[in-house]
């Protein structure tokens, strides 16, 4: 085969000798990622009023869109004819899609699953009956032209207690997984990730990851948390699952975004995160820092001549003041880009640290220094104490 | 800050010449300028940081009170100026009452008070609350204190009340100004009060040119009461008026109208000898999703003098805004693009329409400045006017709201996140 470069070279550059953390570098179609990532979502294709040449300035490497949204508006066909999503939004480095499956679900009540697909009523006016099938996702990804794309999967409610149910899941997961590989038109130029799925069922976990790095692909994820499961559950799961992927390819952890559980998860193991958070509490007035969350809605930060955070490189931090952007949080559009601007760099600074704190062999030091910060009073939640733990790292 | 005339007219229409600027010494900004239009300190959609990538010239930012009142008590603790304040502090601000673009509301007045509307309600501002604006703001330029609410059907004797108001709020601000360290070197303007009656616009002149010294420049007030209405204000209704009271104030001044005019009554208010106007026109052709594509130089040839973007026959359209324009939003974007964001509802089309606007309409300046240099602005006159009344009429002839509205889209979205 002539001159065929794989889509996605991944190379762990450092590990964490206590804990499961790694630091990696992953080559895609569109440039590099250092891992661990987290990825914003930029749902429509655009992120809260973003230009694509600020994030670029900003170093972000990678951000994900939502297949249900744009297979809805604009639609592959104007994609296609657009030469696909990085050159209608003016975006030339990586993008992700999902597959459009858990929108559905999530978003359309009368969303029902069976074996050929997720069936609802369309958002058209006319709303008739429509099929998401694996094949139909894929098309749209392929459309698309994202640098890696969600294979279709069962998704079901984490909380759900019909096990028989999440069995079935597991197993059609993995035979949806089959269809969506069959019907992938650009494997040389754009990555499918299987999703482990499973629940908070160890066994069926096992199962589902078994079976699926038997296809030799090229990246994993881990689907079907951060669906409001205790956390205890929770970071049960991925430090299962993040044993049972290979170790030589990039682990995905959909939906995860929090500060405190992007460190606990990047100490278990995994490489990529995502979750509307950050952005979305933009909106709402809410900028991130280090040790917790300030809410410029309030009245208390008008004679506040602070930056949001003062080790903060965002030019948001560097030109403005709390005292002003409270003034204008509830007023203008434009506040929201300041702040999404802001929380974007506050996540990608949060993951340098963990990544440099990891290459540098103090990443379990970056993780007690950070949690302290976090509970200055020493009251850890008992999840992340047993998390931190179970991969030897113990807290001051 | 000093104003100078660089054309042998002195008159109209002239070329001048904003300079020596406290701090400053290297800025200069030529006159005919549109000062950018600014809400909460920021041009609508646009940050300052994103603007830099449309223009890096120096800017006047022009900084409505009402969309600053919230900022009052804070000002009061802020060390620094306006301009450091909003985030742009490269940039010369230029205080002024109303924002141009928003409808001032009428009446409601209270004596020796002005109201003005912010977002939380009517707030009552007498001249000294203003001078304490003033001082705590610190812009480069201001507007003394007037009463503004007036317009084509005034009856007499609200305009004979604003001609009263104005020169006494003028006259208790240039107490104010004349006492203040502060304000030593600030550039101020006088309002010119009187509505569309002469006897009155001379009585208020009278009485400010009595202190014709302190002032920089005057402000050509009380012709409309702002909001998108000026777009179609007819020339003819505001020629008499402008002619009238630029003859009578001294030539070696400033001389500044504020609102939404359309780019043809610029070209004749130019004409008329006004220098300063500001980019609110931008903001509500932006709030109606249109973008700004009349021909600016002889070679350009776009046919529409503005498109809708959310039209839906742009929804494949890959080519940008303006072919040969080099603004960012038309270098990287496609009309196709942004109609997506807009039938979406995302922030970013405002964004992208904004910037071109704005860089539309900084260019236009730009060719005014030279079509008076070379003595051709006729001739840019006579082609800008060919493309807006061919565009006039076309909305004449549909329902006017629905095109101030902007085209219904007829697949709203759904907001579903
Ligand atoms: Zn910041
Ligand atoms: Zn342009």
């Amino acid at each position: 085969m002539p001159n065929i470069i794989k889509p996605l070279v991944f190379n762990v550059i450092a590990e964490c000798k206590t804990s499961k953390a790694r630091a990696s570098k992953m080559i895609l179609p569109h440039g590099p990622v250092d891992t661990p990532v987290f990825m914003p979502v930029g749902t429509q294709g655009t992120l809260k009023g973003m230009l694509p040449e600020k994030l670029n300035e900003m170093g972000l490497q990678i951000m994900l869109a939502n297949t249900y949204h744009l297979g809805t508006k604009p639609g592959p066909e104007i994609l296609k004819k657009a030469g696909g999503l990085h050159k209608f939004m003016n975006w030339d480095r990586n993008l992700l899609t999902d597959s459009g499956g858990f929108q559905m679900v999530s978003l359309l009540k009368l969303a029902e699953i069976n074996e050929q697909g997720v069936k609802f009523q369309s958002l058209n006016k006319e709303k008739g009956e429509v099929m998401l099938t694996p094949e139909h996702s894929i098309e749209i990804q392929n459309a698309i032209g994202a640098d890696i794309i969600m294979q279709l999967d069962d998704v079901i409610k984490t909380t759900s207690p019909d096990k028989s149910r999440i069995e079935e899941s597991v197993y059609r997961t993995t035979r949806w997984l089959d269809r969506c590989i069959e019907a992938h038109s650009n494997p040389d130029t754009q990555n499918i990730f299987p999703i482990v799925q499973g629940t908070l069922y160890e066994d069926l976990r096992i199962i589902s990851a078994h079976d699926l790095t038997k296809r030799n692909l090229n990246g994993f994820a881990i689907g079907g948390l951060s669906g409001g499961e205790s956390k205890d559950d929770f970071w049960k799961i991925v430090h299962l699952c993040t044993d049972l992927l290979p170790k030589n390819k990039p682990r995905y952890l959909m939906g995860v975004g929090f500060a405190t559980d992007l460190v606990v998860c990047s100490a278990l193991g995994v490489d990529m995160f995502d979750c509307v958070f950050p952005t979305r509490t933009a909106r709402f007035g809410c900028a991130l820092t280090m040790t917790g969350q300030l809410n410029l809605k309030k009245t208390k930060y008008a004679k506040d001549f602070k930056p949001i955070d003062k080790d903060c490189w965002c030019s948001t931090c560097k030109n403005y003041t709390r005292a002003y952007l409270s003034g204008i949080v509830t007023d203008l559009p434009i506040a929201s880009t300041l702040l999404t601007e802001h929380n974007v760099a506050f996540q990608m600074r949060l993951m340098q640290k963990i990544r440099d704190s990891i290459c540098e062999g103090k990443f379990p030091e970056f993780v007690q220094a950070f949690m302290l910060g976090v509970h200055p009073d020493k009251c850890y939640p008992t999840w992340i104490i047993d998390s931190l733990m179970a991969v030897n790292i113990t807290l001051l | 800050m000093k104003f100078h005339i660089l054309t042998l007219n002195r008159r109209a229409p002239r070329l001048g010449v904003l300079k020596d600027v406290e701090d400053r010494p290297n800025v200069q900004i030529e006159t005919p300028v549109a000062l950018l239009h600014t809400q909460g300190g920021h041009i609508p959609h646009v940050t300052h940081e994103v603007f830099k990538l449309v223009s890096n010239e120096p800017q006047i930012l022009q900084i409505s009170l009402v969309s600053m009142h919230c900022f009052q008590e804070t000002m009061e603790y802020y060390h620094g100026g306006i301009s450091e304040f909003i985030g742009s502090k490269d940039s010369l601000t230029c205080l002024t009452l109303h924002d141009p673009s928003n409808i001032t509301k009428q009446g409601h007045h209270v004596k020796d008070k002005i109201p003005i509307w912010t977002k939380h309600g009517k707030v009552l501002y007498n001249s000294e609350m203003y001078m304490n604006i003033v001082e705590h703001f610190k812009p480069d330029m201001y507007y003394l204190l007037s009463d503004g609410d007036t317009n084509k059907t005034s009856p007499q004797k609200r305009i004979s009340k604003a001609v009263e108001n104005t020169i006494s709020f003028s006259k208790q601000c240039l107490e104010r100004h004349k006492k203040s360290q502060l304000l030593k070197n600030k550039f101020v303007m006088a309002p010119i009060a009187g509505g569309y009656c002469v006897k009155a616009r001379d009585k208020c002149i009278e009485a400010l040119l009595k202190e014709g010294d302190v002032f920089s420049g005057f402000l050509i007030d009380g012709l409309h009461n702002n909001g998108p209405e000026v777009e179609f204000l007819p020339f003819a209704e505001v020629k008499g008026v402008v002619n009238y009271v630029v003859k009578k104030l001294p030539d070696e001044k400033l001389i500044s109208v504020q609102g939404c005019w359309n780019p043809l009554n610029v070209i004749k208010l130019v004409q008329l000898g006004i220098d300063v106007f500001d980019t609110s026109y931008c903001r509500i052709l932006t709030e109606r999703s249109s973008a700004l594509t009349f021909n600016i130089e002889e070679n350009e040839d776009e046919e529409n003098y503005e498109i809708n973007l959310r039209d839906s026959k742009f929804s494949e359209d890959f080519n940008p805004i303006f072919d040969v324009c080099k603004c960012l939003a038309c270098t990287k974007y496609s009309k196709a693009y942004i109609h997506h964001l807009l039938t979406v509802q995302e922030l970013l089309a405002p964004v992208l329409i904004m910037i071109h606007n704005i860089h539309h309409y900084l260019r236009f300046f730009k060719k005014i400045r030279e079509c008076i240099g070379n003595n051709t602005l006729e001739r840019l006159e006579e082609q800008i006017s060919n493309q807006y009344k061919k565009h006039h009429d076309k909305i004449l002839n549909k329902n006017e709201d629905e095109y101030r509205n902007g085209f219904s889209s007829g697949n709203e979205s759904e907001e579903l996140l």
